[in-house]
């Protein structure tokens, strides 16, 4: 509008350079330290099949390799492509001539005395051509007990509570950020988990390649996922809403943002799942009848000290009071005076490096992979929408409600289900109260 | 570098069973989110209502192949009405965060342990399409067609159905698009409150397309599950909805042609991009000095971040699509 003499032309180009600059700032951060160079397979295909040994400690099932166990891969006609033994990893690589169905059979008689497989039918696996994703397969063979066996159920209840609160803290941290450029720009961020993944790899390249402890490493990799957020908004968002497109439109692309991190993600990282070097390995305190590892209960303060420091700089800080009022009302807080276009910067900044740290915690907790904030996209919603999208308190209490109903709920559905009561949450919740807990009424309709 | 290969396969993508299935379930798409502005992200979902109907039909209650539509039909109805009924009166992101989140629930159940009976676990379900394979009039073995199109008996059979599927599909939502009922359809999209206005119940329009979408869908996932012959939970993640998106919004929203010219344009372009960094990588990663440019282990990845890149440049530059009319397309959620 200032300049009427500015031509399309040009302002298209200008945020193509926008566009492709951040394009190639990412890739060439990502390419440049070569996170996890990803381990190349001599033939074309492969399968990789795994013989883990599962058993329960504590409520809490954990895995062993098992070694020297004989694995067969057969055509669906019964002819053998190979066989080999899995290693101390428990693993065993099986190269397939193309991409094409295959049976995959575990041979009983091999495994050691005493193992058994915890479904005795599954002792063969049939796979489809469809199922190579990428050029390697994997198929995961496990023996030993399964199940919720030698725990009482008050024991399995307050350990799922314990699980719950953690899985809670680093969904609530998540989602804030989410929240937050939703009530600021109104724009629902597809690509929100893809931030979550950019904290838990950063910090893989950091403690893994570079060997930098965690609690060194960590504030820089949060620092970077607050620059992250603000690369978002500097290159594609802010451009995007100054040349008039709509925000369903944008949502769309953040879709395809959320698909194109991804796969840089999968390119540089490969698809399996690793873990962080720091506390690796760790021994569970007993707290009365729950096992929690001091890593868990470390990151579990910390969590709840970073979330009670969100809440207060947003409830007591003049730059936070401005967030609030921007994610209440725009027009408003504009006509007051509050610099919003600054606001939107902060809030992108915070989001992206709360996102990051959920991202470190996540990988933490579980493990490091390509797509972990992406599996965690759906919850985060689930999150916000219980607490009012738009509300930054909001997405700290439904977060944190979402992440252990998710796993409290793990005592009643089958484990690999666990998540449907979301989904159940939020239907209900946008039935009855579509809102949500904090939020207002006037921008749901 | 064998680009005779290439191109064949690459013009071959055009008409094969994938661009098919991507341009049934774009146009299921189209009529939702292109005409009337519904941002559904669980199409996937719809396309596995269908595969699953006929799978469920032959391998658990034994009946019949083709009872498989009306069953599928009802998983349509049910997984529309669980998604609409909470999320058709509220902001359009409302439904996206819903839809997304239910496809991938429904992907859950259907691969889950729990339900292995029913829907056969993650091997899924096999050896349900014996009464189509005996309707296929042409030898299964043989070659049809010419170069580059040439198909086995089989392929040809289902390219010949879906394309069939196609065609009818256009002209059904063409010709829904042209009806009173089409012109509610577009005026929801452009301005909900002048429908509303006007005494027209908008909530039971938007429902009827979602619907109406969904069971176009359904018959992509049909097409999809007898070509191969399987129904596998993992061929309806998330993902794919977002790859029909990419096609429909290539094609261009709101116009019956743009789902198919897209589709096929899509499968042209990955096939290309596919093939090429196959080849190019077959012997050995492509190094430049030291620094490793690409391995063969890669070429999905690269092939998928070209699909996002693809959907960000086109949503922001050329929203209305290749052959689209920018005017269709003022879509706009607040």
């Amino acid at each position: 509008m200032k300049k009427p003499n500015r031509s399309k032309f040009s302002r298209s180009s200008r945020f193509g350079l926008g566009f492709g600059s951040l394009f190639l700032i990412f890739f060439g951060l990502l390419s440049v330290s070569g996170v996890g160079a990803s381990d190349s397979a001599a033939s074309d295909y492969s399968i990789i099949a795994s013989v883990q040994n599962q058993t329960l400690v504590q409520g809490v099932t954990s895995r062993e390799p098992v070694a020297n166990a004989s694995v067969t891969v057969t055509t669906p006609g019964g002819e053998v492509i190979g066989t080999a033994t899995t290693d101390e990893q428990g693993l065993c690589t099986i190269a397939v001539p193309t991409r094409d169905d295959y049976l995959i059979t575990l041979d009983i008689e091999s495994l050691p005395d005493g193992l058994q497989l915890i479904d005795a039918n599954k002792f063969q696996v049939s796979i489809t051509k469809d199922l190579f994703t990428t050029n390697t397969k994997r198929v995961t063979f496990f023996t030993g007990q399964s199940g919720t066996a030698g725990a009482t159920e008050t024991e399995r209840i307050l350990q799922r509570l314990a699980d719950g609160i953690r899985l809670g803290l680093i969904i609530a941290m998540c989602s804030v950020g989410l929240s937050l450029v939703f009530g600021a720009t109104g724009l629902t961020n597809f690509a929100h988990g893809e931030m979550v993944t950019f904290g838990g790899l950063m910090a893989f390249f950091f403690n893994v390649n570079l060997e930098i402890p965690i609690l060194i490493s960590g504030p820089i990799v949060i620092f970077m996922g607050g620059l992250f957020g603000l690369l978002f908004n500097w290159g594609i968002f802010a451009r995007l809403t100054k040349r008039g497109i709509g925000l369903i439109s944008q949502l769309v692309v953040t879709v395809g943002l959320s698909i194109m991190l991804r796969n840089i993600y999968l390119f540089q990282f490969g698809g399996r799942t690793k873990q962080l070097a720091s506390f690796s390995k760790q021994t569970n305190l007993e707290i009365g009848p729950i096992g929690i590892t001091p890593r868990d209960l470390t990151t579990a303060i910390l969590g709840v000290i970073i979330l009670v420091s969100v809440a207060l700089f947003l409830q007591r800080s003049r730059l936070g009071k401005a967030i609030r009022a921007v994610s209440d009302n725009v027009q408003l807080a504009s006509a007051t005076g509050i610099d919003t276009r600054k606001v939107i910067r902060v809030v992108w900044f915070a989001g992206g490096a709360l996102a990051a740290t959920g991202g470190i915690f996540r990988g933490l907790d579980e493990q490091v992979s390509f797509s972990m904030g992406s599996d965690l996209l759906f919850l985060m919603f689930a999150g916000i929408t219980l607490g009012g999208l738009g509300s930054a308190f909001g997405a700290l209490i439904g977060g944190f409600s979402i992440g252990i109903l998710v796993e409290m709920s793990s005592l009643l559905v089958p484990s690999e289900l666990k998540v449907a009561p979301a989904l159940f949450i939020l239907i209900v919740v946008l039935i009855v109260r579509p809102q949500g807990i904090l939020g207002k009424s006037q921008r749901v309709g | 570098m064998d680009w005779n290969q290439i191109i064949q396969n690459t013009i071959r993508a055009a008409v094969g069973v994938d661009a098919i299935y991507f341009a049934i379930a774009a146009i299921g798409l189209n009529v939702q989110f292109g005409y009337t502005g519904l941002v559904n992200f669980g199409q996937a979902a719809f396309m596995a209502c269908g595969s699953y109907g006929l799978g469920v039909t032959a391998q658990y209650f034994g009946i019949g192949l083709w009872w498989g539509i009306p069953l599928g039909i009802f998983f349509v109805i049910v997984l529309a009405l669980l998604v609409g009924v909470p999320t058709l009166r509220l902001r359009a992101d409302y439904l996206a965060i819903v839809t997304i989140a239910t496809a991938e629930i429904v992907r859950l159940f259907v691969r889950s342990v729990k339900f292995n009976k029913v829907f056969g676990g993650t091997d899924g379900i096999s050896n349900y399409s014996r009464e189509y394979r005996e309707l296929n009039p042409f030898e299964p073995g043989a070659t049809y067609g010419f170069a580059p199109f040439q198909f086995s008996g089989y392929s040809f059979f289902t390219i010949l159905v879906g394309w069939t599927l196609v065609a009818i599909f256009s002209l059904l939502v063409w010709q829904l698009m042209r009806s009173p009922w089409g012109r509610v359809i577009k005026g929801i999209r452009e301005d909900e409150d002048a429908v509303r206005s006007l005494g027209k119940n908008v909530y039971l329009y938007k429902m009827q397309s979602l619907i109406i979408g969904g069971i176009i869908g359904m018959f992509a996932g049909m097409v999809l599950a007898l070509d191969r012959g399987t129904v596998q939970p993992d061929n309806y993640s998330r993902d794919v909805t977002f790859y029909v998106l990419t096609a429909l919004v290539l094609g261009g929203l709101a116009k019956v042609s743009g789902s198919v010219v897209g589709s096929m344009l899509f499968w042209v372009i990955f096939v290309l991009s596919d093939n090429f960094l196959r080849e190019l990588t077959k012997s050995g990663p492509l190094r430049i000095g030291d620094f490793t440019v690409i391995q063969s282990t890669q070429v999905g990845a690269v092939n998928y971040m070209f699909v996002g890149i693809g959907l960000m440049l086109l949503m922001s530059f050329r929203p209305q699509g290749i052959f689209g009319n920018r005017k269709e397309m003022a879509l706009d959620g607040r």
